[in-house]
Formats: C-alpha cells, structure tokens, sequence
C-alpha cells in the first residue's frame, strides 16, 4: 500500500488559501456534496417538481368547458416560478432543519468554505433541480394548449433571478430560525401563501385591492411578471420594477442568511 | 508571515464563556504543543463541548483568547475553520453517501490535492479495516462504522489541530484499537489532537496529557501517571452489589465510596488489602454482594476523587 504524506496534507504552514482559483475549487467540490448527499431525493425531488407542474398546467383546464388560451396561457407562464423557487425556498429550509435535529448541522458549519462559496453551490442545485421542472411544464403546456409562447433571452435573468431569490429566501429562513419546528412551520405557511395568495397563477386583478396592494411588497407577483415577459415576449411595462423588487428580496434574503451563518451565540 | 512547526502551539488563555447567569466555562487555560495528544476529560455538562465550539467557530467566548500558533481563533474564525479539523460528538450527515466517497469528498472539500486524498483514504480504510464497506451508502453502515467514516472525513486531510468529540462512540472493541492507534499516529505526524471524552480508561491508554473539566473549571491537568500520583500505595476495591441493595455502610478504613448502578467503588491503603478482601467476601457471604476486584488504583479513582463534588453518574457512559 502506498503510504500517503500527510504532513503534506496538513495546510502549508503559516497559510491560510483563499482566492479565486480556491473558491472555485470550493464550489465545485460544495456542489458534488449536495448531489451526492441528495442523490436517493433529488430524482423523486425533481419527478415531483414535474408532476406538480403538468398537474396545474392540466388540471386549469378542469375548470372550464372550453379553456379560453389566456387562461391556459396564465397559468402555464405562472407554473415556472412555482417550478422554480419550491425547492430553495421550501426543501432547503426543511433540509437544514433535519440538520438541525440530527446534530450534523454543526459539522457543516465548521467546514472550511466561504459562505458566498457554499451559498452558490446550494443555489446551482435548486437550479438543477427546479430547471428541468420548468421544461416539461411548458412542453406539457404547449402540447396540451398550442400556446402563443415567444420566449425571449430574458428568460435567462428571469430564471436565474427567480431561483436566486427563492432560494436564499429559504437560506435565510433555514439559518436564521434557530428551531427546527418553527422552521418546518414557517416554510409550510410559504407553501399556503404563494398557492392561495400570491399571483402566481392567477390574474392580480382577481384579489382584494388590500391584498393586492400588500403583494406588490413581496417577490412572488414580481417573479410572475418577468417570467410571464420572458416566456411571451412582452413589453410589460412592470417589469423594471418587477426585477429590482425581486433583486432587492434576493440582496437582502442573501445578506440575513450569511449573516445567520456568521453568527456565534 | 510563515509559522515555523513547532510553534503551532494552541493555547485557550483565562477563557470564559456565560450563558445567561451559567458560566459553562469559567476561566480555563491550558496549551497543547504540537504532537501532542491532550484529552479533555469531564462529566456530562462540565463545558468540555463548549470549549471546543468556541475553538471552531460555532461559539463566541464572553472573554478569554483561544489561539493556534500566531491566529487568534476567536478573532478569525474563517482561519479556524482552516486549521482545525474537527469531528462533532453527532454522527455525519453521510446516509446518502458510500463510504470512500465521503471520505474523499471531505478531504476535496479541505482543499486537499486529489492524488494525495486518495492515497490517505487507502491508508486510513485499510487502518481501519473499512474495506468491505467501502461502496456501501452511509444509510447501510452500522452507528460504529458511521462514526469511523466520520473519523476519517475529519483527519483525511487534518488541520494543525484536530478536535475529536467522544471519537470511539458505537466503534467496537477491536476498531477502537486501530482507532486510537490512527489517532497516536495524527501526534507523530504533528498535529495537536484534542480529545474530548468521558471515557477514562481509554483515555489513560491514549493521551499524552489531560485536563480534567469540572463545572466549567479546570481541576487538573497533567500526565495520567502524574494525575495518579496521590493515589499511589492505594488499591482500588470493586463491589458488585445485587440489583436493588442498599448501599453497605463503608468502613473507617475505605476512601469516600461512589456507586454507579450497582457497582460501588472505594479507594483503600495496600496495607489494609486483607481487611478489604475479608468485608467484601463478607458482603458476598451475606447476600449484598455478588462479586468483588481488588486492583491497583486507576486514573478513575483520580477522576473521581478530583470531582468528587459533582454528580458522577454516567461515569462509562456517553455524553
């Protein structure tokens, strides 16, 4: 057998790395962890981000006799946000809440990878997760529909941004709230909200003005309205607002989780 | 700015650490030189875990200064991360992984040169004798094999200063041998090993040096021997007392007794061996007792008398 130096596996002395090249390294080796520590779920992950997605997209058409498109067209531009943002804002924080309860928590807190680094890498696997999702939704869709989809390179920013915000909304919430009860609790309720009173997929104008005015304060509307520009390719004069309305949630979700893992009681 | 080898001297300095009116810590300070093997040894709650989280990171001292050669770990603990390695008292999140691939991922994830982990991960498989379990997913590993995967995932690639949280929990007999001996082998290769345990024959065998940790002081620290010194010229009297006896009243010649379930121990003078032998026979004789050992004094008998102010029960067990 060969022995191995492990001295030479001892940091060098006197260094401590850093840098780019480093934290490259680090999110690749950070992103091969979660696959690998989620590869008996994210299959089944991924198949029920699907099925859920195709269950909304056909089971609209339930309702009506003869789907008007607009209809069918709402909620199939809709269903992607959903795709996208259940994952990291849902899973994550039930995942770190697991943590939590088996002990493990601790462990990876004290690996030596920056936060930003292990932030990105948890990021691209609610990507990877929730991006397939989205396609066949929309395969789905057109198939069912024969939508008028015009999908435009927005579509790029609407699905990194979407995903970004959804999952550091459920980074934050998974650090930031110490008890693992409170946490399954919490991301319960977000499912409930962004179903039932988020406009999601469904036209705003259908709510309470009340309730309309408040979601103007939270991401999801917003979400929906860039995908929905994205995916027809229209000029809706909301969008600008609806991109920093969605970048100043990520921002902030982003800055409370790094500072919840920073944290020493 | 290098560090040369041998100063990567850790040293905890007046540390204290307050939760609420609790002082879990109440001004330790010790050192650990390089090579060494330091146990920190306590009852449950005495603060020994919290020591260690303030070390790595996961807690802020309310005073005192933790630093491994010239990083202050409080001040830095990005750097902490980095030097220290670290193996908790829970068990690794690894159910979704086989074996070797956790062990090399931890060491990738350490920043470790992928030739170099993979020629360390042979080395501590077949140290451990974890070959046949070498594809197998964490999910199907036994709580002992977990905890030896664990092991190898914090020293695969170990810092200046490995921290080992009750490292042979659920490991069998046999393991645990090649464990500590692996653990032997971190000290002679320079790294200071931090040993967190309640288990006190092990630890006589295994450290170089130990603190012993009571109500978030530190009480003693030295070698085991030195540790034993007072106790030496004195035997160790073992009583098996039948399920449900009532404690025998010790006589004038015994050291303070101490039960644990159903096995009382004493401390008595060499001189007075036949006088112990004789009240414990006569304790078996009258149905108290169902057997006794008479041995020379052991680094519990230390423990023991150093905190003999504080619950003892749990003695063996794990924290």
């Amino acid at each position: 057998m060969a022995t191995s130096d492990v001295a030479g596996l001892i940091l060098p002395f006197g260094t401590v790395q850093g840098g780019v090249r480093r934290s490259l390294r680090d999110y690749g080796s950070m992103v091969r962890w979660h696959l690998a520590g989620l590869r008996m779920w994210l299959v089944l992950l991924g198949s029920v981000q699907a099925l859920s997605g195709v269950g909304f997209v056909l089971g609209i058409s339930l309702f009506f006799s003869r789907i008007p498109t607009s209809a069918a067209l709402f909620v199939s531009t809709g269903v992607p946000v959903i795709n996208l943002v259940m994952v990291g804002l849902v899973f994550g924080p039930q995942l770190v809440a697991s943590q939590r309860t088996a002990g493990s928590y601790d462990y990876l807190r004290t690996l030596p990878i920056s936060r930003a680094v292990t932030a990105a890498a948890w990021y691209t696997v609610c990507l990877i997760s929730g991006i397939p999702a989205v396609i066949v939704s929309l395969v789905v869709a057109q198939l069912r529909y024969d939508l008028p989809l015009h999908i435009s390179l927005m579509i790029v920013p609407a699905v990194l941004l979407t995903c970004l915000t959804g999952t550091m909304l459920g980074y934050a919430l998974g650090h930031a709230v110490g008890n693992p009860m409170v946490t399954q609790l919490i991301s319960q309720m977000l499912v409930f909200i962004i179903f039932g009173f988020a406009p999601i997929l469904y036209p705003i104008q259908q709510m309470p003005g009340w309730l309309a005015d408040l979601n103007w304060w939270f991401p999801f509307r917003h979400m929906a309205v860039v995908m929905r520009a994205a995916l027809t390719s229209s000029a809706d004069p909301a969008v600008p607002t609806a991109y920093a309305v969605i970048g100043v949630w990520a921002v902030v979700a982003a800055a409370l989780a790094g500072w919840s893992l920073g944290r020493r009681p | 700015m290098s560090t040369a080898p041998d100063e990567w001297t850790f040293h905890v300095d007046h540390l204290v650490k307050h939760f609420g009116t609790v002082a879990a810590n109440d001004g330790i300070t010790l050192q650990v030189e390089p090579g060494e093997v330091y146990g920190l040894l306590g009852p449950n709650g005495a603060g020994k875990s919290t020591l260690v989280k303030q070390t790595i990171g996961l807690l802020k001292p309310t005073s005192g200064r933790i630093t491994l050669g010239r990083w202050d770990l409080v001040e830095n603990p990005d750097a902490a991360r980095q030097l220290c390695s670290y193996l908790p008292q829970a068990q690794m999140p690894i159910d979704s992984f086989r074996l070797r691939e956790a062990i090399e991922l931890a060491g990738r994830i350490r920043g470790a040169e992928i030739g170099r982990v993979r020629r360390r991960t042979d080395e501590l498989i077949e140290a451990l004798e974890l070959g046949e379990w070498s594809r197998t997913l964490g999910a199907r590993l036994s709580g002992g094999v977990k905890r030896l995967v664990g092991f190898c995932m914090a020293t695969i690639s170990p810092g200046h200063l490995v921290i080992l949280d009750e490292p042979t929990n659920d490991v069998d007999p046999l393991r645990r041998r090649l464990l500590w001996n692996e653990i032997r082998a971190l000290g002679a290769h320079g790294c200071s090993v931090l040993l967190v345990t309640h288990n006190v024959l092990e630890a006589e065998k295994a450290v170089d040096r130990l603190a012993l940790i009571a109500s978030g002081r530190l009480v003693a620290e030295g070698t085991p021997s030195s540790l034993k010194e007072a106790d030496r010229a004195q035997l160790r009297l073992q009583v098996m007392l039948v399920p449900g006896a009532e404690t025998p009243a010790q006589p004038g010649w015994a050291g303070p007794p101490v039960r644990v379930g159903n096995n009382l121990v004493t401390t008595i003078a060499e001189s007075d061996a036949p006088s112990g032998i004789t009240w414990a026979a006569g304790l078996i004789d009258s149905g108290v007792a169902e057997e006794y050992a008479l041995g020379a004094s052991t680094l519990e008998d230390a423990y023991i008398r150093l905190t003999s102010d504080i619950p003892v029960d749990g003695l063996h067990g794990d924290e």
